[in-house]
């Protein structure tokens, strides 16, 4: 009976011309922007490449280690999985820059190829986007009519007086509208796959699959949520018309209005206005740096950092990133025989003064810290909070999870250069590095920047990407599980 | 006619679809509203303290001498935030909001366009701004659909069509009465929705809508007229063509979503992968060229010279260097900025296949937001710059004790210049300037209307019963 059941709202739907309508669409939809999401893709890992071998190309140019810590800059690859969920993962720099001056950020990162950026004014479209405003609008078609219809029709009384429970019936219904629902969803997934594989470019890895099985098994389950909305209204109303209406509504509040009203009414935009008083106070500890520097030259017996010898200072300055530094380099290509004896001297500055640069650098990100925290990731934070009261806001965040381009992937590539950093440093500490002649002279042979520690960035397991998208999954899921609920107390309720 | 405009009317009146409209326009107006009160101060504030110290800095440069003047320029040059900011948020978080003013020690100044790149510090989701071209152009477009769907289809379903076109009354009159009562019974809940929007926000003291704001308001009612009017006609075509109600708002909705949703971002994206660009390397590279151009011309022996000792000749020639320096850096970085804007622009022009596109063009044009406002500004920006430059020349012409040699300190007037005589910027909006643009995508968009309307009535005509 069941099985009858089933085939029969299977037969209904899809011989229907919304169904046929829903496979279109979507095809239509996905493959369009799929073309071009993948064409995106390429051109940024091509603007990966480049960038890699040109900052490597640069950094070879460079004779001495403090000349050429300003130019240790490495990029984040373009993720392949932006193509589903495009998450932070364009909008946020792509290049840093490791100095021991400075812990790398998010904040301080900057943007390679970022060839035309007015396009920004265009909102970007990935399939999950897709998937988010014409799923659930699709779902809600198929459910609108799926109980009002056939209390209209008389049907229901006639299912009704077969010896059948009521909630197989609403099971089956169930059960046949996904499968159908799942077609175009799974058809046009398809398709984007074989789009995906055909590019010579892109490599995805078992992980990756698994990945977007993750974000397959998600739309899924947004999709049911959907679908039981619809079914519940019809539940209610009794009435197709009315029914539709309604479910336009929800569907139009819940996607489209929610998220953006949420976020205009309630203002998470970053809070700046502490910024300046941040700023001065790590501007306040490099000056402090200044003062022990000339403390120290004054008490040295030979005036000067290395007289005769060329040591200059690097500077940056940039107010709106919380970023102040300066650090003593020098990049002599030949030492003569009169300056010979300041070598020492100059020798003992760097090692005075490098640790302390680091010293400083560590001890203002102990300001910058709790600054960027308050000024970007709290407000950001809470407007990802108010969104997850949406499904949709639910199904954005786990498929970003899945996908690794929401912000904790994206910061992972940033706390991987921070590591780095370190690492630099400990080597430097460990070869004495800071007082080596190299450090400021390239007379004695230019630095083989092959010896340094090597920097490497691997996206997180897939493990953990299923950690941060589980609890979303979660919620959607017992949502799944309420409506369901709720559908059958009404549908019991109900009198034929 | 009116009788059937008057029982649609009440039909609709009386319907949840209306209900629900009314309560979910006004919601998202008042967002809208209290959103810009809270917001637009703080612009205005901010671009008048900006202004204020870009006065404040010029005036102390002034009391130096012409040549500080000529080698520090005018400072940052701000864009005025325009009131009807709720209108149309047009990217404006996207675009820069000023133009730098760049000089050193010994060159002149000349204007940098800083990048677009701002948001890139944002860490939060990324999400669209209520603003009228979100209410009008996705929630007003649904429901004008969900007004038609059933217009002509719901009807025949319940055989009333039959009924009345058993009278002897003309379809086109049945047809016209029945977009009447759409367009009214649609138009009410937006009307009462955008009127409390404008009275909250006129009736907030930190905000003033002078004049020339409210004529722009009356155009964008009237732009937002014209937009319904395509979406009621869309709906009555399919309505009068399709047998069945439900199958008619599939059809729409699926177009709707189509044409409104994703058309202009993936026809924009399209555009954009296939126009030329020229890449950021490719721009400094040819800046690096024409830099090393100018840096072999400046002379060694120029360099920590003392200038007071050098001859006339040698100093007309620095003069010279200077000057050329800045326009060929000016031309070179404005000519990027151009192009970049163009190649944007070439892709809008695309998307305005998509009516929601085109509404989205309109309201930032009539809004003065936007990348043509930005462009306006831009323009604006240039043209202070030769303005204050011919300032510094005829005073400096002047003065017949100088030896007129512009961007050297002792080839210029060393008499005092009166800060008040210095020309200042003021960023204005055009509205003359912007009908022009603006002119195409109307006539596009009355267009779109007269097609649908006519193909309703074709439609609705040839139905048969």
């Amino acid at each position: 009976m069941f099985l009858t059941l089933i085939r029969r709202e299977l037969l209904d739907n899809l011989m229907t011309f919304r169904f046929a309508a829903a496979v279109v669409i979507m095809l239509l939809l996905v493959v369009a922007n799929t073309v071009v999401l993948i064409k995106d893709y390429e051109g940024r890992l091509a603007d990966y490449n480049t960038a890699v071998k040109t900052h490597r190309q640069e950094l070879l140019t460079y004779k001495t280690y403090s000349d050429g810590i300003y130019w240790l800059i490495f990029d984040r690859p373009p993720n392949p999985l932006s193509i589903f969920n495009a998450g932070l993962d364009k909008r946020l720099g792509n290049e840093i820059q490791v100095s021991h001056a400075f812990i790398p950020t998010i904040w301080d990162a900057n943007k390679h190829a970022a060839d035309n950026p007015y396009f920004n004014i265009f909102t970007s479209i990935d399939i999950v986007l897709i998937f988010q405003g014409v799923l659930s609008l699709l779902a809600l078609i198929f459910a609108y009519d799926a109980i009002a219809g056939e209390y209209e029709h008389g049907t229901l009384r006639l299912v009704l007086s077969h010896p059948v429970r009521r909630g197989y019936i609403l099971f089956a219904k169930y059960i046949g509208a996904m499968v159908c629902l799942l077609v175009p969803l799974l058809m046009s997934l398809l398709l984007a796959l074989i789009l995906l594989t055909t590019s010579a470019m892109i490599s995805l890895n078992t992980d990756d699959f698994l990945r977007i099985g993750g974000i397959v098994l998600t739309s899924l389950i947004y999709l049911s949520l959907f679908y039981l909305i619809g079914m519940l209204i019809s539940a209610i109303t009794r009435r197709t018309s009315t029914a539709l209406i309604l479910s336009i509504f929800v569907w139009g509040f819940l996607v489209l209005v929610y998220p953006n009203m949420i976020l205009t009414a309630v203002d998470t935009a970053p809070q700046t206005d502490t910024k300046p008083a941040t700023y001065h106070q790590i501007k306040r500890m490099w000056k402090e740096l200044e003062r022990k520097r000339k403390q120290f030259l004054l008490n040295d017996s030979v005036p000067g950092e290395g007289l005769g010898l060329y040591i200059f200072r690097v500077f940056k300055d940039k107010p709106s990133a919380l970023m102040y530094f300066y650090y003593a380099a020098g990049n002599l290509e030949t030492i003569n025989e009169k300056s010979e004896p300041q070598v020492p001297h100059a020798q003992n500055f760097f090692r005075f003064f490098g640790p302390l640069t680091v010293n400083t650098a560590e001890r203002t990100w102990l300001i910058r810290k709790p600054a960027f925290e308050k000024i970007y990731v709290q407000p950001a934070n809470r407007g990802r909070m108010l969104l997850k009261f949406s499904p949709a806001g639910l199904y954005d965040a786990a498929t970003e999870a899945w996908a690794g381009t929401d912000f904790n992937s994206v910061q992972d590539f940033f706390i991987a250069a921070q590591r780095y950093r370190q690492a630099i440093i400990n080597y430097f500490h460990d070869e004495k590095i800071f007082a080596s002649r190299q450090w400021f002279s390239a007379d004695q042979g230019a630095v083989d920047w092959d010896t340094l520690p090597q920097f490497s960035f691997q996206r997180s397991d897939i493990g953990i990407n299923a950690k941060q998208a589980l609890p979303d999954l979660f919620l959607l899921l017992t949502m799944n599980i309420l409506l369901f609920i709720a559908i059958f107390l009404v549908f019991i309720k109900n009198e034929v | 006619m009116w009788h059937i405009t008057k029982r649609e009317l009440y039909n609709n009146l009386n319907s949840l679809r209306f209900a629900l409209t009314t309560v979910l326009l006004l919601a998202l107006m008042v967002t809208n509203a209290v959103r810009h009160i809270r917001e637009h101060p703080k612009r205005v504030q901010k671009y008048h303290d900006a202004v204020t110290e870009s006065i404040n800095r010029l005036t102390s440069i002034a009391d130096d001498s012409l040549y500080e003047l000529a080698r520090q320029g005018p400072g940052v040059l701000y864009k005025k935030p325009s009131p009807l900011h709720f209108c149309a948020a047009g990217g404006e978080t996207l675009l820069p909001d000023r133009v730098d003013n760049w000089y050193d020690a010994r060159r002149l100044w000349r204007l940098t366009y800083p990048d677009a790149n701002i948001n890139m510090m944002n860490v939060g989701p990324d999400v669209s701004q209520i603003d009228w071209t979100f209410i009008i152009g996705y929630v007003l477009s649904l429901i004008a659909l969900l007004f038609t769907f059933d217009a002509i289809s719901g009807e025949r379903e319940h055989g009333t069509l039959r009924l009345m076109l058993a009278n002897a009354i003309p379809r086109h009159t049945v047809l016209i009465g029945k977009f009447l009562g759409a367009l009214i019974s649609t138009t009410i809940p937006f009307m009462l929705a955008a009127l409390v929007n404008l009275l909250m926000i006129s009736s907030a003291s930190e905000v003033h809508l002078n004049t020339e704001a409210w004529g722009r308001v009356g155009i964008i009612f009237f732009i937002v007229l014209l937009y319904t009017c395509l979406f009621l006609a869309l709906g009555l075509l399919v309505s009068a063509r399709v047998q069945r109600s439900a199958v008619s708002l599939v059809i729409l909705l699926l177009t709707w979503v189509t044409f409104v949703v994703f058309m202009p971002s993936t026809l924009a994206a399209l555009a954009s992968g296939f126009s030329p660009s020229m890449s950021a390397d490719e721009y400094w590279e040819r800046y690096g060229q024409s830099d090393s151009k100018l840096r072999r011309t400046w002379q060694r022996s120029w360099y920590g010279a003392d200038e007071s000792e050098l001859d006339e000749k040698t100093l007309r020639k620095i003069g010279e260097w200077h000057t050329k320096t800045v326009t060929s850096y000016e031309r070179l970085q404005g000519g990027f900025l151009t192009f970049k804007i163009i190649q944007v622009q070439r892709a809008r022009a695309i998307t305005s296949i998509s009516p929601a596109a085109l509404l989205h063009h309109l309201l930032e044009t009539f809004a003065g937001t936007g990348l043509d406002r930005h462009q306006q500004f831009v323009g604006n920006v240039q043209r202070y710059a030769r303005e204050y430059r011919e300032f510094i020349v005829d005073m400096d012409r002047g003065d017949p004790e100088s030896p007129h040699i512009i961007g050297v300190r002792v080839g210029m007037s060393k008499k005092p210049v009166s800060p008040e005589a210095v020309p200042k910027f003021e960023d204005m909006l055009n509205i003359g300037k912007d009908f022009n643009t603006a002119a195409m995508e109307l006539l596009l968009l009355t267009l779109f209307v007269v097609v649908l309307l006519a193909g309703a009535y074709l439609a609705f005509v040839r139905v048969e019963i």
